[in-house]
């Protein structure tokens, strides 16, 4: 295992910003290349979490002469921020994932999303642990953007039960997996957990899932178990149960749960008078993939993402029938 | 006296809603004329454009008899930011003014984003005024899209502003309020005046002078057009940037924006705790200082300025 710094950026009175990577695996291998990219943003904590302890386990497989390809992984990026409670690059509020590929002349945070995109190019694979960027919590789940250069099969290996293969929006032009496709990288993102806390079921998921990816693309010289054969999601397949008022919301199923149509699966209560305004009604069939993880909502949030079984059958029969 | 309105309300949890509210001035036949939203408070620490809604409400109270178009005023689009000295969306901490153009079955942001597209949409133009960011301050200008350019420019020209500024199009622009609306045909100019959480008198009654102006050859008002400047338009020359070499302190040589010699001194970037001074900045080029830091502490690549000068040769 090296030990090495891809930035080291001075600040003003505070010591510098460093970001390390942990490089494993023969300089000269001919197995595949990996890089993996951990917390982004100063509330993932859980991708802090799945990241730190790959670079552990990583360690020990080394010791043990099982790494046939070559593994990064930069269990942090934004150490200023976690060590602060900020989300953002503390100074200036700029969110690193929004400046990709960087500009080494620009601002700080451009420069420093420059440098990184440096060293994370030319890797054969590319995992960027993400937070949420809303209020919610979900399942772990495979983000594949389409930018004309993505994988899809490369995912189904990590047997994760779902992928959300979707195309891109504007804003996701300056984010890492978008750039990172672009430059020919295997790149996807692994979107898990609730921001600013650890949740072990769902670390120990992502953790066996990269295991497996290593495993399965000759990375890893190590057997694993067989995970699920994904799902692949799109917008047209998930309901959505917003929240018709605003008030103290309690969440009756957790993600992951499998719900009937009907079910109630939430509740909204008047903040002040405590006088029930909403019960919340599974409108199908389905697998909660997401939901909203703050105890206070607005009216119109989205409370509940739901993959409908009916929706999923309904698009794969006209996709064989045509 | 204009006629105030909540136009957007959506329930907050606790015994509150937020709310975006309007001041309308129309005159009293309302067929066949034009209309105009003049909006602030996009980025809740930006308050210049408050100003300038204060001196339009002010102008528009005293001449009644001049309205001959639909003219909204929207001060605090951002109305819990404004309020709370936050520049995005407070709970969310989303931009607003990257979540355009919305939708209604989205997260807080997007549906403000929605709402404010939905009540404008119609209107013949938007002013949309932001003063820069608390970092930086900038001399009044416009900034447009190139792909916007020939439909714009003449409209930034009437403003009464300094600087036209035309960029290339990037694709995250594409989620701005302005993209939104030049989108739905209402035509938006984007004005950068002044600096965050400040106010400066002169910026708002120069914009005041150029929005009456606008107004006046759109026959939005019944007066005659003003004399007003007219502003250096960027495709005759380049933008330099000045980008902090190393962290420290920047103190300023220059107070205010204003017309510098290739090689002048800027600023000096020092310690404060070793009393050395670790670098000057210089001009790179001459010209137009269109924008100065106004937050001391810097970082390797914080901006310290922006230089636009005519291009070599340019006999203009
Ligand atoms: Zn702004």
């Amino acid at each position: 295992m090296k030990r090495f710094d891809i930035v080291c950026l001075e600040s003003p009175n505070r010591s510098p910003l460093r970001i390390e990577g942990f490089l494993f695996g023969e300089e000269n291998t001919k197995g595949p290349s990996i890089a993996i990219v951990g917390a982004m943003s100063g509330d993932h904590i859980n991708q802090l979490y799945v990241a730190s302890g790959l670079v552990e386990y990583l360690r020990i497989k080394e010791e043990e002469g099982k790494i046939s390809g070559r593994i990064l992984v930069i269990p942090a990026v934004n150490a200023y921020a976690l060590n602060m409670g900020e989300k953002n690059w503390p100074l200036d509020k700029t969110d690193l994932n929004m400046m990709f590929p960087g500009y080494a002349q620009g601002e700080t945070t451009q420069r420093i999303a420059s440098r990184l995109f440096g060293e994370l190019k030319g890797y054969d694979y590319g995992i960027i642990l993400e937070g949420r960027r809303d209020q919610g919590m979900c399942i772990p789940y495979v983000k594949l953007i389409q930018s004309g250069y993505e994988d899809l099969e490369c995912v189904k290996d990590l047997g994760m039960g779902f992928v959300h293969y979707r195309p891109h929006e504007p804003v996701e032009t300056a984010m890492l997996q978008y750039n990172w496709q672009l430059w020919e990288t295997k790149a996807f993102s692994i979107v898990f957990g609730k921001n600013g806390s650890i949740d072990q079921n769902d670390t120990d998921q992502v953790h066996t899932a990269i295991v497996r990816f290593l495993s399965k693309r000759d990375i890893l010289d190590f057997h694993v178990f067989e995970g699920h054969k994904s799902n692949i999601l799109d917008p047209n397949r998930i309901i959505i149960v917003k929240a018709s008022r605003a008030g103290i919301f309690i969440s009756k199923v957790r993600c992951g749960t499998a719900i009937k149509k009907g079910e109630v699966i939430g509740v909204i209560m008047d903040a002040l008078s405590g006088k029930k305004l909403e019960k919340m009604l599974s409108p199908c069939e389905g697998i909660v993939t997401c939901q909203y993880a703050h105890p206070l909502i607005f009216q119109n949030s989205i409370a509940f993402r739901i993959a409908s079984v009916e929706l999923c059958c309904q698009i794969d029969t006209k996709r064989e029938e045509k | 006296m204009g006629l105030i309105e909540e136009v957007i309300t959506i329930e907050l949890p606790v015994g509150e809603s937020f709310r975006i509210q309007r001041c309308r001035y129309a005159p009293k036949k309302e067929e066949g004329i034009k209309r105009i939203s003049i909006v602030s408070g996009i980025h809740g620490d930006e308050l210049e454009g408050q100003y300038v809604c204060f001196l339009l409400g002010q102008w528009l109270r005293s001449n009644p008899d001049k309205i001959r178009g639909i003219i909204d005023i929207y001060p605090a689009i951002n109305s819990l930011g404004i309020d709370s000295i936050t520049r995005s969306i407070p709970f969310y901490d989303v931009d607003l003014n990257r979540i355009f153009p919305g939708s209604k079955n989205d997260f807080l942001p997007a549906q403000i984003a929605d709402g404010v597209v939905n009540v404008m949409r119609g209107s013949d133009f938007a002013i949309d005024i932001h003063s820069s960011n608390v970092f930086l301050r900038e001399i009044p200008q416009v900034r447009i899209a190139k792909s916007q350019e020939e439909i714009l420019v003449p409209l930034a020209n009437l403003l009464n502003i300094d600087f036209v500024w035309v960029h290339d199009a990037v694709t995250v622009l594409e989620s701005t309020f302005a993209h939104a609306m030049n989108t739905i045909g209402t035509k938006t100019l984007v004005v950068e005046m002044g600096v965050g959480m400040r106010l400066g008198k002169a910026y708002g009654h120069q914009l005041l002078d150029g929005l009456l102006n606008l107004m006046a050859h759109e026959g939005i008002l019944d007066i005659e057009p003003l004399d007003v400047r007219m502003p250096i338009q960027s495709h005759v020359g380049e933008v330099a940037y000045l980008n902090a070499a190393c962290p420290g302190l920047f103190v300023p040589a220059i107070e205010h924006c204003q017309v510098i010699e290739k090689g002048s001194v800027v600023g000096h970037i020092v310690s404060a705790l070793s009393g050395e001074v670790m670098d000057e900045v210089i001009a790179p080029i001459g010209g137009m200082l269109f924008t100065i830091r106004a937050y001391p502490i810097v970082y390797e690549g914080s901006l310290l300025g922006r230089i636009f000068g005519k291009t070599n040769g340019d006999s203009q």
